[in-house]
Order: structure tokens, then sequence, then C-alpha cells
């Protein structure tokens, strides 16, 4: 054979001039990513302190703080204790479904795909004191055939308890299934055949490898549970129950609006974030001593258990089919009349979502802004990924990246939305009022998912394609575009279509940063449930879901069913 | 083509406990020659060779393809790996599943931009591994043997000077990798590239090395041809690892070496001082018989009892003790009238070898070179018996 490669002696300072290029171009992105992220959280803060900490005496002094504060832990820990609880014996439920039901495997999951929004006006159409339709039900009860509401009362701490439980359910579920999942069969079969009965296996083999799998589930749902907004602020109004996230929206939404007063609100779930970030690694400890190895996935032994389908159906009926059916009935009926007739059920209230030019616009805001905040957050993702991967010879900016991109995870968007809305108000970016301003938030809190699911693909890839494509010849462009980018496709496009989903209904930032000429859905529906029509409002969040179930449809189409495994 | 030139390369791994992969390395490998780098898992043989290519840094020391030098921690040289002018051949092959075996073939050729220049390699590289009928196909319709070949293409079709091999054979099944094997001997054979081959399959490495470099903890500990290497293991981790899995310490005594109290018989040893010493041998090499059957001239033998037999085909693997010690030895299945056949735990049998057939390490580390027992007969078999007993 011939010599045909010619390989360039290029010049001595060849190398350090390639390493200065790469630290200004990771300088620059990691400060830009930085800005986005930590600045609007920092300037707010700061905001609490002036006048000698105006903000927290404003927002601490008061009588009602102490009772939030209750309030949040109670909603807090409840939750967390039913989705822990609820979404551990669903997740083992699930894959001991009779081979007929597996198709039940996915109700969990579609219940974090319907807007939580869309879920809890459901709730209130079944569970409202007086119209609601499963009190109807219950008051034709012989014992209860004296009341004129009730007997459930879905304004009260225990039902947004029980909602929100329900809701992170699905995350611990989610979870748990991908811990089940990645269990070596052998190891089960190992247990069966040193004599230990099924039940033995489970609380002394299954359980245990589940532990870092819990532990994360949990901390997501504590997270979430902490952060939570959206039932407390739809649901406790009325009975006056407030949490620190709703406290936090009435400061910045009052008028005049006391950032100072919602900043100091928001700093206790800031520290506590900041914290689980910082010691997610420490919390969760040695993983290799939980890995599992082997391809041969959990299968359970046996048929199936008829208690599994049962539980798994119950669960379906109420978290899901339930408040499904009471949206689907409000929105058909004329108006919310607290009886159950098919008489002039009507089309009418879609036609109006789609005559009424606001909830036509934040319709396409929402698309717009979803599909420009996933467009511009998957080259950052991939970026950040790449630095996490390969950057070990830069690990400043590969831990900043990894802080700054897991914050949105341990913050509440909530939090973020009063501070993307106070930095944005103002200079030097005047965007209050654009749909600029809700992208930049729709970017923020979608990072980590992102990152995440970029990483975890770049993973499961492995070195070798790009070994290979680099030795033979190509630079680290070329085989990013050429090899890398195509073999990761399909979680590309599964992550994108999961982000859409997820910033389809996205309300607690949104609610904060939007103007009343720059609307997305969940903020139209947020208005019309205040001020407008319940079956209208119905409707609109029928609607809503539709949308998002075309984009989990896309999510599934383009990842092979795999979009939830991800996250 | 061109040669290859290490120096002095040291890298180590800061874990818990560090690993030094390589401990000041040096070899120079001649234009078109065949190295065969062979050790243990964990010895650094891999790491050396993704060193060389670039996929990895040494911390210190030089790398230089003929004239061209690739890295030079005091110089600040460093070139990416897509600046050398290698082919690779991965362990999981590496076949880009999304690109056909025709896309996978040019993938170098546009790399390199040798897209103008390389009319007809594509095909040409497909031809030499037999896999003209391939070309439109993707990687996950290939079988292993398959991708293999394709793999090996993809790592010829530039015509880089250098060609590495990372264990490319571990995943093909026995029977496979001895075809495969052969035909990499022939191609090699054939075209005269210089290579790299890093495997820890000792057969493997004598087939198709010219010149094989033993690796232990980041040192060479012996670089030689196959047939140097094979009967000359200049350490006892070498004769180790190339297949002297017996071992027998010598006490001498006046009568005599005694291995755990057991006289050798027949042909002396050479003295070697009076401390113990160790002696290695293969299974092959190390044959069983009657305990009643006398030495030929130029064989040693030692009493033991049997712990176990394996039948093997043409062979008796026998496990057997020797005091303590536990040895193979090999016995024809239909010698001395299928006595093998009978043999039971706790026979006596007597293990006779040829001292020529074996190494000798003397000294606390075992690195000194040994001495060979120079009393070679001619008598090749162990005993005054008709040659259908004639142990192979």
């Amino acid at each position: 054979m011939t010599k045909a490669i010619q390989t360039r002696s290029g010049p001595r300072l060849n190398v350090d001039m390639r390493r200065v290029a790469t630290i200004v171009a990771l300088t620059l992105f990691v400060g830009v990513l930085a800005y986005l992220v930590l600045v609007p959280i920092i300037r707010v803060q700061l905001l609490s302190f002036q006048d000698g900490a105006a903000g927290y005496r404003a927002a601490f002094s008061r009588p009602e703080f102490r009772s939030s504060l209750i309030t949040t832990v109670q909603l807090t820990l409840g939750s967390l204790v039913i989705a822990l609880g609820l979404g551990t014996t669903l997740a083992v439920a699930a894959i001991n479904l009779p081979r007929r039901l597996r198709f039940l495997r996915m109700a969990p999951v579609l219940t974090l795909v319907i807007p939580f929004v869309a879920s809890i006006l459901g709730w209130v159409a079944l569970l409202s004191p007086r119209p609601g339709y499963v009190n109807i039900l219950l008051r034709k009860l012989p014992w209860w055939n004296n009341l004129t509401e009730g007997p459930v009362d879905i304004y009260s701490i225990e039902w947004i308890v029980i909602i929100t439980g329900l809701t992170l359910t699905s995350y611990v579920y989610l979870f748990v299934s991908a811990g089940l999942a990645n269990i070596n069969s052998e190891l089960i079969e190992a247990g069966r055949t040193s004599g230990m009965s099924a039940a033995t296996v489970f609380f002394r083999i299954t359980l245990p490898l589940l532990r870092p799998v819990l532990l994360y589930g949990g901390a997501v749902a504590l997270l979430l549970g902490l952060g939570q907004f959206t039932a407390p602020l739809l649901l406790g109004g009325n009975a006056g129950v407030d949490v620190i996230t709703t406290e936090m929206y009435f400061f910045t939404t009052a008028s005049p609006a006391n950032y100072g007063a919602a900043a100091a609100m928001a700093s206790p779930l800031i520290v506590f974030g900041i914290f689980m970030v910082f010691f997610q690694r420490v919390i969760l400890g040695d993983q290799s001593r939980f890995v599992t190895h082997g391809s041969k996935a959990f299968k359970p032994p046996g048929k199936g258990s008829k208690l599994a389908a049962v539980a798994v159906g119950l669960y379906s009926f109420v978290a899901l089919i339930g408040p499904l059916l009471g949206l689907v009935y409000l929105s058909v009926s004329p108006f919310w009349r607290p009886v159950l007739t098919s008489d002039g059920l009507t089309l009418a209230n879609f036609r109006k979502v789609f005559d009424t030019p606001n909830l036509t616009s934040a319709i396409t805001t929402s698309l717009i802004v979803s599909v420009a905040a996933v467009a511009v957050v998957i080259p950052i993702g991939f970026c950040v990924a790449l630095i996490q991967l390969k950057g070990r010879t830069h690990p400043i900016a590969r831990w900043i990246s990894d802080f700054v991109v897991q914050l949105p995870l341990g913050i509440p968007a909530a939090v973020f939305g009063v501070g993307f809305f106070y930095t944005y108000t103002r200079e030097p970016f005047f965007l209050y009022g654009t749909k600029w301003v809700i992208v930049l938030v729709y970017v923020t809190l979608m990072l980590p998912f992102a990152t995440r699911m970029l990483l975890s693909a770049m993973v499961a890839l492995g070195n070798g394609y790009e070994e290979a494509s680099r030795v033979s010849g190509a630079g680290a462009i070329f085989t990013y575009a050429r090899i890398t980018l195509p073999l990761i496709r399909p979680a590309v496009g599964g992550a994108g279509a999961l982000m859409f989903v997820l910033l389809t209904h996205e309300f607690g930032a949104s609610v904060l940063v939007r103007s009343p000429t720059t609307q997305v859905m969940g903020t139209a529906l947020f208005d019309y449930w205040n001020f407008g029509s319940f079956p209208l409002t119905a409707a609109m969040a029928i609607v809503m879901g539709v949308i998002t179930a075309i984009g989990v449809s896309i999510a599934m189409l383009v990842s092979g069913g795999r979009a939830f495994d991800q996250l | 083509m061109a040669t290859l030139h290490l120096a002095e390369l040291h890298k180590t791994f800061m874990g818990k406990p560090p690993a030094v992969p390589m401990d000041g390395l040096n070899l120079d490998i001649d234009d078109g020659e065949f190295l065969v780098v062979l050790g243990p898992s964990g010895c650094g043989k891999t790491t050396t060779l993704r060193c060389i290519a670039g996929l990895e840094n040494p911390d210190s020391g030089s790398i230089r393809f003929g004239e061209d030098t690739v890295f030079d921690s005091q110089r600040r040289i460093n070139r990416p790996p897509n600046k050398r002018s290698i082919g690779m051949v991965f362990q999981s092959y590496a076949l880009w599943p999304h690109l056909t075996v025709r896309k996978n073939l040019g993938y170098p050729l546009k790399a390199r931009k040798l897209k103008s220049t390389s009319r007809g390699w594509i095909e040409e590289s497909a031809a030499l591994v037999d896999c003209s009928h391939l070309l439109d196909r993707y990687p996950a319709q290939l079988s292993g043997g398959q991708q293999q070949r394709v793999a090996l293409a993809r790592g010829l079709v530039a015509r880089p000077e250098l060609m590495l091999f990372d264990e490319p054979m571990s995943n093909l099944d026995a029977q496979l990798r001895v075809q495969v094997r052969s035909e990499l001997h022939e191609l090699h054979r054939r075209l005269g590239f210089t290579a790299v081959f890093v495997t820890h399959d000792q057969t493997e490495a004598l087939a198709l090395a010219d010149r094989m470099a033993i690796m232990h903890s980041g040192r060479f500990e012996q670089l030689g041809t196959p047939q140097d290497i094979y009967d000359n293991p200049a350490t006892e981790r070498v004769a180790e690892f190339i297949g002297m899995s017996n071992r027998l310490i010598l006490v001498p005594s006046a009568d005599g070496p005694t291995v755990n109290g057991v006289a050798l018989e027949g042909t002396p040893l050479i003295e070697r001082g009076s401390d113990p010493s160790t002696l290695r041998t293969r299974p092959e090499d190390l044959t069983v018989t009657p305990p009643e059957i006398q030495l030929a001239a130029g064989w040693a033998g030692l009493a033991g009892t049997v712990v176990d037999t394996q039948f093997g085909g043409r062979n008796f693997e026998v496990l057997a003790a020797i005091g303590e010690s536990r040895v193979t030895g090999t016995v024809q299945s239909d010698a001395y009238d299928g006595w093998a056949r009978g043999l039971e735990p706790g026979d006596r049998v007597s293990l006779s070898f040829r001292p020529n057939r074996t190494a000798i390490y003397s000294g606390a580390d075992n690195h000194d070179v040994p001495e060979i027992s120079s009393q070679v007969s001619e008598a090749t078999e162990p005993l005054d018996v008709p040659a259908k007993a004639s142990p192979t």
C-alpha cells in the first residue's frame, strides 16, 4: 500500500491555541447560561435585603405567614407520603398486571400528560361542594340526602394535598418503574431459587435495589410538593388556604407590587432547592452498589395478579377517568348546573373557544413560545451534556454548568417567574409584554430536562462510535455532525416533544411573566376560571389537553414509545 | 507505511488505588512489522494502544510515526487522533449503525479528504475482506464475523501508516476467531502494513505476531519473536502467561532436587546453588505414565497421585498431586492399552518431562533469565516402551 494520508505537522503552539479558544468559548457559554438562570434569582433576592431587609419584615412579620408556612409543610409532606406510597405500589402492581391489561401501565403516565390546570378543573367539576357531580350523587345516599352541599369540599387543604399527591404519584411511578425495569430478572430468580418466597424477595432484594430510585423520586416529589403552586392557587383561594408560593404570587401581582416581600417569601424555597442540588450526590451516595447488570428485563413470575389489576384500575378511574369525565360533561353543558342530565348538551363552548380572540391567540402564543423554547434549549442541553461528558480538563466550567442547569429542578417555577418578571421589566433587557420573556423562562425551566435526556442518550451511546470516527480522521465537529447527532436523533426528538408537552401546560412561571396581551393557554384558562364561565373554561382545558395529546403522540412516535423512560 | 517509536511513556490514573498503565515504555516497531502486545486485563496494553491512537494522552514521553512526532510531552506536541495516520479496529467494531457498509468504509476517506484521489478504494478494501456483496447493508444486518471484517476494511481503507487492533476478536465465538485470525494473518502477509495488536489470548498472539511484547503492570516483561518467548520465557510471569501453568518448587538436597519431599528421578537438572528454584512446564509437556514404567534417557520424573481426570478426546488431562502441589499432565487416551481410562483418584502415577521443555527460575524476584537444562536427549518419548505410547 502506498502512503495516502497526509497528516499536517502543525506549529507547536497549536495545542495551546486550541485550548485558549476552547476556554474562551466555554467561558462565554457558561457565562450566558449563568446569566440566564442566576441573575433573575439573585437580583430579586438582593432586592429583599434593601432598606434593612424590609422585604423580609414585610413578608415574615404578618400573622398569615405562620399559617402559610404550616400549610406549605402539610402540603409538602402529605403529598410526598401519598406519592411515595401510591407511586411505588402502582409501579409494582403495573409489572404484575395480567397480559391483557398491560395497557393500564400507561394510566399513571397519562395523568401527568393531562394539563394540571385541566385536571384540577375536572376535580372541581366532580367535587365542588354544591354543583360537584360526585357530591350530587353522594347526596342521593340516604344518610346524606338532607345536605344541600357537600359532603366533600374540594376547596380545603385536605383535598389540595390529595390532588397534589395524586399528581406527584405519577413522578414517583415513573422513577420506580424505570428502576424496576433495570433490575436484572436473574437477581430475582436467584432469590427464588435460593429458597425465598416472592414476598421475601420483594422486601429483601427488590426494595433495597430500588433505594436510590425511591430516594431520587422522593426528592423530586418533595421539591415539587414544596414548590406546588397551581393547586393551592386554584383551590385554596376560596377557603383562604395559602402556601409560600401563592403568597409570593400575591405580593408580586398586588398593586403596588412588593417584590422585596415576594423575594423574601421565595428565599426559603431557593435555599432548600440549592441545598438539594448541592447535596444530591451526597444524599444518593455510592450508586455503584445498586448498579445491576444484564439485559434481561424484570419479568414477573406467573400470570399476573388480579389485585394488581384492581389497584391500577382503581387508580386510573379515580385519578384519570373521573376528572376527565367531569371535565367533558362540564364542557358540553350550557352552564354549570347541579343536576346530571343529558338535556341541552351542546358543543357551543368549543365553538366559543375558537371564536374568542383572546383564547385563540393564547393557543398560538403557547405553541410558538413552546416550539421556540424547545428549539433553543436542545442545542444548549447538547452543549452542557458535552461539557459534562468531555470537560474533565475544564472542571470549573463543568461544575458551574452542571449546577446552573440543575437549579431549575430544585427551585419552583413560580420563583423563576417572579425573578424573570422583575428582571425583564427593566433595563438592560426590557422584554416584558413580549413573547421573548416567556421563551426565556421556558428555556430556563427546561434546561435540566434537555440536559438530562441528551446526556443519558450520549452516555448510552458510549464513546466507541465517536472514537472510531476520530481515528478515521474526522475532527470533533465533523464527528458530532455525522455520527453523534444522527445516532441520538430519536432521543433528541423524544426530548423535544416531551418538553413541548411540559411547556404547553406550564402554568406556575407563565402566570407571573404573562402580560394582558401575551397569554399562554394555562394563564388564559386561569383568567376564565376567575372571571368567565366554567363550561367555557372546561372546553378550553379539553382543547389544551388535545394539543398536549398530539404532542405526546409525536413524542411516542419519534422516540419509539420511550419518551417517558428518559425522565 | 512507517516505523513506530515509543519512548519513555508514563501514565498514571489517579484513583483508589492509583493505576499505572504505562511505566516507562520503550518500543521501536519496524516498517511492516506485526507487533502483538499480550498481557492480562488491566496490564495497560489497551491504554498504550489508545495513547498511540491519540484517544488518550500519556503523562510524559514521546510517540513518533517514522520521523513524524505525534506526541511529545516536553515539546508540548499532541496531535489529535484525526491528525495521525492510523486505522483502528475496535473490540466492539464500532460500525456506525446509521450508515451502510459502503458509507462506513467511505467515512475515513471523506474525513481525511481523500475522496477525489481514492476512486475504487472502498470496493477494493471490501474485496480484501470478502465483503463486496455486503456494501449496501447496514451493520445490524451483518453477522458478527461480517461486522468484524467490515471493521477491518474500514481500518485499512484510507491506507494508514499504522493499523491498531484493540482485542478485535474477543467478541467472536471460538471457531470464527480461528478463521478470522488466519484471514488477518494472510492479509498482513499480502499488504505488509505496520500493526500493533492488543490481546490477552496467547494462542492469537503466537499465531499473528512477528514480534510479541508481554506486558505486565505498565511494563514490557519480554520482547521477542513468538518462538523465542514460547521457548524461553524471560520471567516466571511470562512463563505462566504463555501457558506454563504447572509450577513446582525444587528444593536442592544432597541426593538431588526434591519437590515437596518427592525426589526427582532420571536426568538431573543443572544445579542452581543451594536456594530453592521454581520449575514451570506446560500440561502437554508433562507426561503421565504408569509408575512402574522406567524413564527414558533424557527424561526426568516425579511420583504423584491422581486427583481427577478429564477426557479430552485424544488425550486425558490428569490432575495429580505431588505432595502439596497440584499439577496437570497429559496421557494419550490409548497409551498402555487404554491405561488412562481406568485411572481413579488416589492411583499412583509417574509425571515425567524433558528438562529442555521446562523453564526454571530462581531468586526472590523471579526476574532472572532461565537457564534451560542442556541435557537434551534424542528420545522423544519418556519410556522404554513401544511407540504406541508416544506422547505428543
